[in-house]
């Protein structure tokens, strides 16, 4: 019971760093869920091209970042680009990290719920006199992402706020480099790593709710 | 002068001729059906009037415009042609009145308030002004096709076509459908109506048009043909074969 006050105890001195991470997490999860979703409509949009040449090449875009772990992007940006003469920052180097592997994930989700579309109201948009960027944006995304925004964007949204903590590995430092900071100055790797664990769990029940508030606004009309 | 006027109208898909040679006038003001068995091409011929399919040849003419040479501005051409389709092809997404508002208001630049007004009149002449705010799945396919008629309408098209509007109604949500069209035969509304419904063409069409095989087989008033057409191909699609009639 000692063990645990004294873990408390250590806990709230470290309460400012912790937060500062936290924050540090947060901004980055938001960041990339918003970029990641943003770009991921930009390559769903070309992967449903007219052009074959821009069909193929998006199918490629997403089976590559798809196919690699995040990581090596992430330590191929961080290590690799300084000798060729290209620092970036830890931040830079995560946020175009995670954008341009989430944006793969949120296009091929996209192009999974563009399936699930009736392509007769796609004619009827064309046969109504809009142009094939205005069907995009007027039925085909607003369609597409509400039959993907649950589940599949909230569970991109989830997997970034838990994928986040591999960007201490690259030096930033969000709230699991913090954890780790604790634990390094205490043993206390246990304690440490279930705070860590109780934290990432609370925020994923956080973005849980949320989703199922869409569901029933958002999805309903579609049904 | 005709409002739309095809000459030899081909259209071939992967090798194969769907369309072969079509002729055909439309004038203002005139309702005509086409007929033909699966397959002989009726919803190409449609498709290709308004491009949505691009024809291999031939000639359109609408409004004495030639609507195929480089240039034309096919979106104006479509918002001067209402559709209406055989599945409804609602947005899904946006209630009743939305699906009317949009193109008035992405299209026709209508402020939101001229949109709402516009699109509850075209609700109220569908007798559906208490369903404005229902989204498509929670609309009976009468209803459907009703509010897809309202839409197109709404644009205030020079023609309305009609893919198939009754196959896909149960007989009671057809007729409601059949007694809409028929109201606008009378509003002298130019309609052009792709049908397999004996009714439409017997009672809201001023001629028929018989497609077989991607040709024009026969053209002429709605009783001539389906009561005494003499080719056998003619006979045989509105069951006379049999009884040699």
């Amino acid at each position: 019971m000692n063990d645990w006050l004294a873990f408390f105890q250590e806990v709230l001195d470290y309460g400012p760093a912790l937060l500062a991470g936290l924050g540090n997490t947060l901004l980055l999860a938001v960041t990339i869920t918003l970029t990641g979703l943003l770009a991921g409509i930009g390559v769903f949009y070309l992967t449903i091209s007219q052009h074959a040449i821009t069909r193929r090449l998006t199918d490629a875009y997403v089976s590559f970042f798809i196919g690699t772990p995040l990581i090596v992007l992430l330590f191929l940006m961080y290590y690799g680009l300084p000798p060729l003469g290209l620092r970036l920052s830890p931040l830079t180097v995560a946020i175009i990290g995670f954008t341009l592997n989430v944006a793969a994930y949120n296009a091929r989700y996209l192009r999974i719920a563009y399936n699930g579309i009736d392509q007769g109201e796609l004619e009827a948009a064309r046969a109504q006199g809009f142009t094939h960027l205005e069907v995009f944006r007027l039925v085909t995304l607003p369609q597409a992402l509400r039959l993907a925004a649950v589940p599949a964007l909230t569970n991109q949204a989830i997997l970034n706020l838990k994928d986040s903590s591999v960007v201490f590995l690259i030096q930033y430092t969000e709230f699991f480099a913090q954890v780790q900071e604790l634990a390094a100055s205490n043993f206390q790797y246990f304690k440490a790593y279930l705070l860590a664990g109780l934290v990432y769990l609370l925020l994923v029940s956080l973005i849980v709710l949320l989703a199922r508030r869409l569901e029933r606004t958002v999805l309903r009309p579609l049904l | 002068m005709a409002l739309l006027t095809v000459r030899n109208l081909v259209k071939d898909f992967e090798g194969r001729r769907v369309l072969d040679g079509i002729d055909l006038d439309l004038e203002e003001g005139q309702v005509k059906v086409v007929m033909g068995p699966s397959g002989c091409g009726k919803s190409t011929l449609l498709r290709c009037l308004n491009r949505l399919i691009e024809p291999t040849a031939g000639q359109i003419r609408f409004e004495g415009e030639d609507i195929l040479r480089p240039g034309t501005d096919v979106r104006a051409l479509r918002q001067r042609i209402g559709f209406v389709f055989q599945n409804f092809a609602l947005y899904r997404h946006l209630t009743a009145l939305e699906n009317i508002k949009l193109g008035l208001r992405k299209l026709r630049h209508f402020s939101e308030a001229q949109a709402t007004e516009r699109a509850r009149a075209e609700l109220r002449r569908m007798e559906l002004e208490t369903h404005g705010d229902k989204y498509p799945a929670q609309l009976s396919g009468g209803q459907k096709q009703r509010v897809a008629i309202a839409r197109a309408l709404a644009m205030d098209p020079k023609v309305l076509f009609f893919d198939e509007p009754t196959s896909a109604l149960d007989p009671r949500m057809s007729r409601e459908v059949i007694t809409l069209i028929n109201r606008l035969f009378l509003d002298n509304v130019t309609m052009l109506c792709v049908t397999h419904d004996v009714t439409v063409a017997r009672y809201i069409s001023d001629s028929v048009l018989f497609l077989d095989q991607g040709r024009v087989r026969a053209e002429g008033d709605a009783d001539h043909l389906l009561d005494q057409h003499q080719d056998p191909h003619i006979s045989a699609f509105f069951g006379r074969g049999a009884r040699g009639v």
